[in-house]
């Protein structure tokens, strides 16, 4: 799929942009400060209905607007998707062929990204919270039942964790209320866990290839989930349920003397290893590197198998950061088939058939005009 | 924009209802100036008899102008069971199946930790009272599908249990008379987990 034409009204420094792209790799130059990152965060935002770098929706809004407006024709292999999203004070709006959608996990997975920027380094030397919120949202991309599922999952922590508080204020007493919400939460987790195992025997099976690759042959990538209880891959629900059981049979008394929920999906973790050795700790800041764009790569083409076309790439300042060998490598492997974006200061000393062909843009204090 | 005090006080009155807000508010409120005084006079009277008048039935939690309620006092509803709603307009939407004959309990809400209602807060100890009586054979959880109701529903057949009733709850998933090409993918979802041998 690709982005055919990006209208931006009132998004961070753009009043009005109106912008059509080729589905190649498409150039975006500027010098710093200019609104390079803002075009690649409004095509994510369209997509993902939220912003990889905030949670607060109203940063997204320019300067003393109400609202701003994200509106982008999207081509995937059926046919034009138009996609709209108002983003307001009040909250936000999402149109989809013009109709508008009722719930925002409808919305999300019409259009599919992956996005590659120098926070990104985050998910593999980040905390535990990087790389959770890192599952979920690709999870999301290709399952709406599972934003629906994390949905019910927070409400039953959040549930769960007020009932605890009262116990351990002595405001509540009842017993029998807690193993109902433990039931309860045991039942969403056990879903959450199972899909996380899921998903990453998946991811690791396209990442390992790609960066093997990458590494010229020297490294072997593994992904390990790391629950934070005793669960494992390849249990049923049944059996994992028992595990959260057993656990938060033992644990009770300790986490009404704590006053939350220390256990679940919420604690989890992942750990990336290279060669045996957990990259977060041992890996030096180019494995690490290495190891993200290895994921993300494996992202698209996990993608690409779970909905039948690659989705679009955005890489947000990243090529002037990896070695000659890297960045030809990467180029390869997008050539032809993906749709990017690049934003960068400067194309010179990247010398790349891929990018010599590529539709080139300039930004300019919220301005954008293709220079090529 | 300043408008006479009268005229002020009702607009602020209609704000007060659910889903109204202050252009709606003085929509109304204007249209009210247009209305003939006796219409307005049934209006206002209509208002304050129903919250007069009407109450709260002492067996079952119903909105009732006499104490039991008519459906607690139909003798020929059948006394063996109980279907346990959230809301009187849920018994409401019960009535209209005609299809139930039996009667009800209205919980008033859910429990719901995080808003700080505990079982004790909802009409749970009255319906533990009215089970004491031995005609009732089964009672039917019918709050609503979300977490909360879900949470009120295993809650009140743990406590349940050892009186030997019988508990059932309501079914969810594809509404009847739909297209499945229509429904959306989390009751899609629902209704595969709950799909039954046939």
């Amino acid at each position: 799929m690709y982005i055919e034409e990006l209208l931006l009204k009132d998004y961070r420094n753009y009043g009005e942009l109106e912008v059509r792209f080729e589905n190649k790799v498409n150039v975006i130059l500027g010098e710093n400060a200019q609104g390079k990152t803002n075009v690649m965060e409004s095509i994510y935002v369209l997509a993902m209905a939220k912003s990889h770098r905030t949670s607060n929706d109203k940063e997204l809004i320019r300067w003393d607007n109400d609202y701003a407006k994200i509106e982008g024709r999207i081509m995937k292999s059926r046919g034009p998707l138009p996609m709209q999203l108002v983003i307001s004070k009040k909250g936000k709006r999402a149109k989809v062929n013009h109709l508008e959608q009722s719930r925002l996990s409808q919305y999300v997975g019409n259009m599919n990204v992956v996005m590659f920027a120098p926070e990104d380094l985050n998910l593999v030397k980040g905390s535990p919270q990087v790389r959770r919120r890192f599952i979920d949202m690709e999870i999301g991309q290709v399952s709406p039942v599972y934003l629906h599922d994390m949905g019910q999952y927070h409400k039953i922590l959040q549930q769960r964790n007020s009932y605890l508080k009262q116990l351990q204020v002595r405001k509540m007493q009842d017993m029998a209320m807690l193993d109902i919400l433990t039931d309860q939460f045991i039942t969403a987790s056990a879903k959450i866990a199972a899909k996380r195992f899921e998903f990453l025997k998946l991811l690791q099976q396209w990442a390992e290839p790609i960066h093997h690759g990458i590494s010229r042959g020297l490294e072997k990538l593994e992904i390990d989930y790391k629950p934070s209880a005793d669960v494992c891959d390849g249990q049923d629900l049944s059996k994992m349920m028992k595990v959260y059981y057993e656990k938060f049979d033992k644990i009770k008394n300790r986490e009404i003397e704590r006053g939350t929920t220390m256990f679940g999906p919420h604690r989890d973790d992942l750990a990336f290893i290279v060669n045996g050795r957990d990259v977060q700790t041992y890996g030096s800041q180019g494995q690490q590197r290495t190891t993200a764009l290895s994921v993300k790569l494996a992202e698209l083409e996990l993608i690409n198998k779970e909905i039948g076309e690659y989705p679009i790439l955005l890489l947000d300042d990243v090529l002037s950061e990896l070695d000659d060998y890297r960045q030809s490598h990467l180029l390869n492997t997008i050539q032809g088939k993906v749709q990017t974006f690049v934003t960068t200061t400067s194309v010179d000393g990247i010398d790349h058939s891929t990018l010599r062909e590529a539709a080139t843009y300039r930004v300019d204090t919220g301005k954008m005009e293709k220079i090529q | 924009m300043h408008y006479p005090e009268p005229i002020t006080k009702l607009i602020d009155s209609f704000m007060k209802l659910p889903g109204i807000g202050p252009k709606t508010a003085a929509r109304l409120a204007f249209f009210v100036l247009s209305m003939k005084e006796e219409t307005v006079l049934d209006f206002a009277k209509a208002l304050v008899n129903a919250k007069r008048n009407l109450s709260y039935c002492s067996v079952c939690g119903h909105i009732t102008d006499q104490d039991p309620c008519y459906i607690c006092e139909d003798q020929r509803r059948d006394r063996r069971v109980i279907c346990v709603v959230q809301d009187p307009k849920d018994v409401i939407a019960m009535e209209k199946m005609r299809e139930y004959n039996g009667l009800y309990h209205v919980l008033h809400g859910a429990i719901s930790p995080m808003d700080g209602i505990g079982p004790e807060d909802i009409n749970i100890p009255d319906l533990l009272k009215r089970l004491q009586d031995e005609t009732v054979e089964e009672v039917i959880l019918a709050t609503n599908p979300n977490i909360e109701g879900e949470a009120t529903a295993m809650y009140i057949s743990r406590l349940l249990k050892p009186a030997g009733i019988r508990i059932t709850r309501i079914a969810h998933g594809l509404p009847v008379g739909g297209d499945l090409e229509y429904a959306d993918e989390v009751t899609l979802s629902k209704a595969m987990e709950g799909r039954r041998e046939v």
